[in-house]
């Protein structure tokens, strides 16, 4: 494998490449222990950055209780629609039996003091959650010390719940709910086991006394803080696994919620910069010819900065209307990657050099070229999945103001520190000169774990000197950032005469994160080769929504449904029959295909297809019907049945399902970016279209709790079984094989 | 399990370490600081067909009006004047636009500026509706005088 | 300078009549609900309302807007800060994901609900079609505007999921 192969990773990817399988990670049936408050408790260091208020007391790093008795957690990861603030806050809450009607929700700061030491754990060393108490303080601090230097303030993975909620946020609730009680029995003199909480009040029945949390805030905070605080059983949650409504929807909807492109810079009068970055990557900017620019209204700076232009004006309407004027000639690219075509013949030549046995082998079970060779029948097919955009509707902006040798950034980004160091080294300052603002996102999706947009304002603010609010047209957003890396994949199947799937060859060329996405494991199937033969990648990659499972997944689950198929089996039975040592699938399947009455016939043209994914720990099958009597394909119901172990808040992992569908379905049915000369083609909705509402079926959703324990993530998992049951209806309904993606190209 | 975390460890390290290399800028037009005046603000065009000009400013993120560059979101428009409606190959027009029957006259273009939706009911044009007469007049004669 | 009313407010600008309403709103008079997200009319997160009818703010100059009435997200909500039906059904029926297309997708809501009390699916999705949500909250934004409508309830108060056997959709 040469090294030009793997195109350099973002930090964020190096972090994110082991999404980490939930279940399992922990020791079966245990409750939760740890100490994710922080060894030691510093509110003294870290009340006046998080705690400023009037009469707000910070009890430990995660919780501050008002004296009007509003609790506020103090949340580590982003918001960016996935609903983490508010669950986090929930989890935090039910520990603490905090009235729920007096809970709010502050971002963490971008500070070292907020590393998501429990998301690095479970990403880096899962091993170690379930490590006996007396370990629990070493483990933490050292991931702590790991994560404070490796700048891991991170939101992806589906993985904030899992981790961050389950350790951090439940700790904390029940360690500040402990540190109350104990203030409390010694201010009234009675044993601590006497006193009972429950909305926000202490409260001890003998001597009938009575007090809202905020009175012993300030002398909680002086108690020793437990460090391995009795979490709750399930059976007395009171918050969690409910429908509590979420923190952030009511300014959502009165337009009064600040996303990044909506900063202000206090006292400030600010200066917009409208950008193009070269259009192929890796090219630089040979010429710029900025004449009619220079004479346009509003013009402040016309920059060159080498890898892209910039014009800043006193609006953004102005910067645009005249970088539209600014011409300029670019490098040469040294990627023999130019078109589309080209790409898809760099995969196809390492397929092809890779063979029935070569590549580096990721998966290997039992004797699968001798199972082919004595298979009852074999069968082969070869899926394309394309380039894509991430497509998140608030483009990629970020406002700097570099001054004095420091440097503020307001700007959406799910990785905060890797944002702020990256942007302190680009413009020479260390990250301690950088503070970060933390707006909320208007979409991330794995986009705004990238740092290149907030780098890029840094450089012009360095510039400029004075604040500047940097905004991407759409055009830019669409053909100029990081993408979901295109693949091509090819199996080979054997049945045997049983019509058991009884072979599964497979090669591809693109394996980032998680790395099992290619398997799918919980099927029972003897033999299995999965091999990647890596081929070069011309556009950047960045994580998308569930990252490899977004393509893996169109491939095994019309692989399976082909062998379905090849076997003359229902595609439901044929993988029911596969699940003998996986319960928790099975049930899932079953659900599923009960929901959607599976047995029954669809109406005529109609045709239903099914889909089993695990990923990011949750376990999802999806039945889509689809209409095809009018000549291509019209969806016209689909249904989810998900297990992710336990929904913390039921309402908001649907919500959760709901959008991976619906994202999945844009990309299962429209998404594609192509190249030309060696820049991509799209530019804007018109030609990067979106799902929207008169595409979108009903959907759905039916949760199973199966195990409280062991949870998996919501984000992601929602996503990757919609292609390959689109698909897989499709087939039903029309007997025509979609194997390459997006699927609207073959209807048009 | 200790060697993966050692790695990370250092190579935490080693990127906390790299040295900084700033990029200044390659060229750098300096025009005015802000809050200084921008200069006496350009005349308005007396001339309809400059007029017209300036107000196209906001049509021109989907229109192109070179002769020979292609259609975007909107199809080019160099040469509307006389065309029939739906006319371009490289656009994909609404069928309602196609079968409308219109042919590009100044009087049909200035009615569908005035009301996109109103004049071909089904138009993919959401937006671009001039409501003042004069702006819609300087806007045709502008686009009348784009020609190959 | 360009005169107009911006939610029931006498306001005027000083501006390229050829701005977008969009940036004037924004950046001039500090209204930042209404969002950019295309630049081009085909999403509608710009979406306002011009003299009541729901224009795309992006792709509209402030021209337009002389001596006209423009509302954005911020002036629907009644002269204490009562929401409307639809903010009220988008609360309840928990809608939004980022939030990001929001505003715009409660403006198009907003005019059909005016124009059409009880809308059909159909007229929903015709009404709709223009505003993308990427997070694709479309299921809950047409169940929602049924709701504001008094077609279909809104949502019974959160209750606690049962441990096991599934909560229901």
């Amino acid at each position: 494998m040469n090294d030009m192969a793997k195109p350099p990773r973002s930090r964020a990817a190096k972090w994110t490449r082991r999404g980490f399988i939930g279940a399992g990670a922990l020791a079966g049936g245990a409750l939760i222990v740890g100490v994710a408050v922080r060894p030691g408790n510093p509110v003294g260091k870290l009340g006046p950055i998080v705690a400023g208020g009037e009469g707000e007391q910070l009890v430990n790093s995660w919780v501050k209780i008002g004296a009007d008795n509003v609790v506020t957690a103090i949340v580590p990861h982003c918001e960016m629609g996935q609903g983490a603030h508010s669950v986090l806050a929930q989890m935090l809450a039910d520990e603490l039996d905090a009235d729920w009607s007096l809970v709010r929700v502050m971002q963490a700061p971008a500070d070292g003091n907020y590393v998501v030491t429990d998301t690095a754990r479970g990403f880096v060393a899962p091993g170690t959650l379930d490590a006996p108490d007396w370990l629990e303080p070493t483990w933490n601090g050292l991931f702590t010390k790991i994560s404070q230097l490796g700048d891991v303030m991170i939101t992806g993975g589906s993985s904030s719940i899992r981790t961050t909620g389950q350790r951090t946020m439940r700790i904390a609730g029940a360690a500040a709910r402990q540190m109350l009680i104990a203030a409390a029995a010694r201010e009234w003199g009675v044993a601590a086991a006497e006193i009972v909480t429950a909305n926000s009040t202490l409260s001890h029945q003998a001597s009938g006394k009575s007090a809202p949390y905020a009175q012993f805030a300030a002398a909680a905070a002086e108690e020793d803080m437990p460090q391995t605080p009795a979490l709750k059983a399930p059976k007395d949650y009171r918050l969690m696994g409910t429908d509590a409504p979420r923190t952030d929807i009511p300014e959502k909807v009165t337009g009064a919620a600040q996303f990044g492109i909506d900063a202000t810079v206090p006292g400030q009068k600010l200066t917009y910069a409208a950008v193009r970055k070269v259009p192929v990557p890796g090219t630089r900017i040979a010429s710029m010819k900025a004449d009619v620019a220079k004479t346009m209204p509003g013009v402040l700076q016309i920059l060159n900065m080498g890898d892209f232009l910039a014009v800043v004006a006193d609006s953004y309407w102005q910067a645009q209307q005249a970088l539209n004027t600014v011409e300029a000639e670019y490098t040469r690219s040294e990627s023999a990657i130019r078109s589309t075509a080209d790409q898809f013949a760099a995969f196809a030549a390492a397929l092809d050099q890779a063979g029935d046995q070569g590549g580096k082998e990721l998966v290997g079970k039992g004797d699968v070229a001798g199972a082919l060779s004595v298979s009852a029948k074999t069968f082969t097919a070869e899926y394309r999945a394309p380039y894509l955009a991430h497509a998140p509707l608030e483009p990629m902006n970020a406002t700097v103001w570099v001054r004095d040798g420091k440097c503020e950034i307001w700007t959406s980004t799910q990785v905060p520190l890797m944002a702020r160091s990256a942007a302190a080294k680009a413009i020479g300052l260390s990250a301690d000169d950088v503070t970060m603002h933390q707006p909320t996102l208007g979409g991330g999706f794995g986009r705004r774990l990238e740092s290149d947009y907030v780098v890029m304002a840094a450089r012009i603010g360095l510039a400029t000197g004075y604040p500047v609010k940097m905004i991407w047209s759409r055009e830019e957003d669409t053909q100029k950032g990081l993408f979901r890396c295109a693949d091509l994949s090819r199996f080979t199947g054997g049945i045997d005469a049983k019509g058991r799937l009884v072979a599964w060859n497979n090669v591809f060329t693109q394996h980032n994160d998680p790395a099992e996405a290619c398997d799918a494991p919980f099927y029972d199937v003897p033999h299995k080769s999965i091999r990647v033969a890596e081929a070069e990648l011309h556009l950047p990659f960045a994580a998308f929504r569930s990252v490899d499972h977004s393509q893996q997944a169109f491939f095994v689950e019309c692989f399976i449904d082909e062998a379905a198929h090849a076997a003359g089996r229902d595609p439901v039975e044929f993988r029911l029959a596969m699940l003998g040592n996986s319960p928790r699938h099975k049930a899932v399947l079953e659900k599923v295909a009960a929901m959607s009455g599976w047995g029954t016939k669809p109406a005529a043209g109609r045709g239903r297809g099914v889909a089993l994914v695990q990923s990011f720990g949750t376990i999802v099958a999806e039945v889509v019907e689809v209409d095809m009597s009018q000549g291509k394909p019209r969806l016209t119901q689909v249904w989810c049945a998900a297990d992710p172990g336990f929904a913390m808040n039921p309402d908001g992992f649907r919500n959760q399902m709901e959008g991976g569908i619906v994202f999945g379905l844009t990309a299962a049915l429209h998404g594609e970016i192509t190249l030309k000369d060696g820049a991509v083609e799209q530019g804007n909705f018109n030609d990067y279209p979106m799902l929207r509402i008169d595409e979108c079926p009903p959907i759905a959703v039916e949760i199973i709790n199966a195990d409280p324990v062991h949870l998996g993530g919501a984000g992601e998992p929602g996503l990757p079984p919609i292609a390959p049951a689109l698909a897989n209806a499709i087939f039903a309904a029309s007997g025509k094989r979609i194997r390459e993606l997006p699927i609207a190209k073959h209807f048009a | 399990m200790m060697h993966r975390f050692a790695l990370v460890a250092i190579g935490a390290l080693a990127l906390a370490a790299c040295g900084s290399k700033v990029e200044p800028p390659v060229e750098q037009i300096v025009l005015r600081e802000p809050g200084q005046p921008a200069g006496a603000a350009p005349a308005a065009a007396t001339d309809l067909v400059a007029a017209g000009k300036a107000a196209f400013a906001v049509c021109a993120t989907c229109h192109a009006v070179e002769a020979g560059k292609a259609s975007g979101i909107g199809p080019n428009l160099n040469g509307v004047v006389g065309r029939k409606a739906g006319a371009l190959a490289d656009f994909g027009y609404s069928a309602a636009l196609k079968q409308s029957g219109l042919t590009w006259t100044e009087t049909e273009l200035d009615a569908f500026i005035a009301n996109p939706s109103g004049k071909v009911p089904g138009t993919s044009m959401a937006a671009g509706a001039v409501s003042d007469a004069e702006r819609r007049k300087a806007i045709v004669a502008y686009l009348a005088s784009l020609t190959p | 300078m360009v005169k107009f009313t911006i939610n029931g407010e006498a306001k005027s600008v000083e501006a390229d009549p050829a701005m977008p309403i969009l940036w004037a709103v924004r950046e001039q008079l500090g209204l930042n609900g209404t969002k950019f997200g295309c630049g081009a009319a085909l999403c509608g997160a710009c979406t306002v309302h011009l003299d009541g009818q729901p224009v795309r703010s992006c792709s509209t100059p402030i021209g337009e807007a002389e001596g006209r009435a423009i509302t954005t997200i911020e002036g629907i909500a009644g002269p204490e800060g009562e929401l409307t039906k639809v903010q009220q059904a988008w609360i309840s029926e928990q809608v939004p994901q980022c939030g990001y297309c929001q505003s715009g997708q409660i403006m198009a809501a907003t005019a059909l609900l005016r124009d059409n009390p009880r809308p059909s699916d159909a007229d929903i999705d015709a009404a709709m079609a223009g505003n993308i949500c990427r997070c694709g909250t479309y299921v809950r934004i047409r169940h929602a505007i049924k709701v504001a409508a008094g077609i279909e309830p809104a949502r019974a108060a959160p209750g606690a999921a049962p441990l096991s056997g599934g909560a229901k959709a």
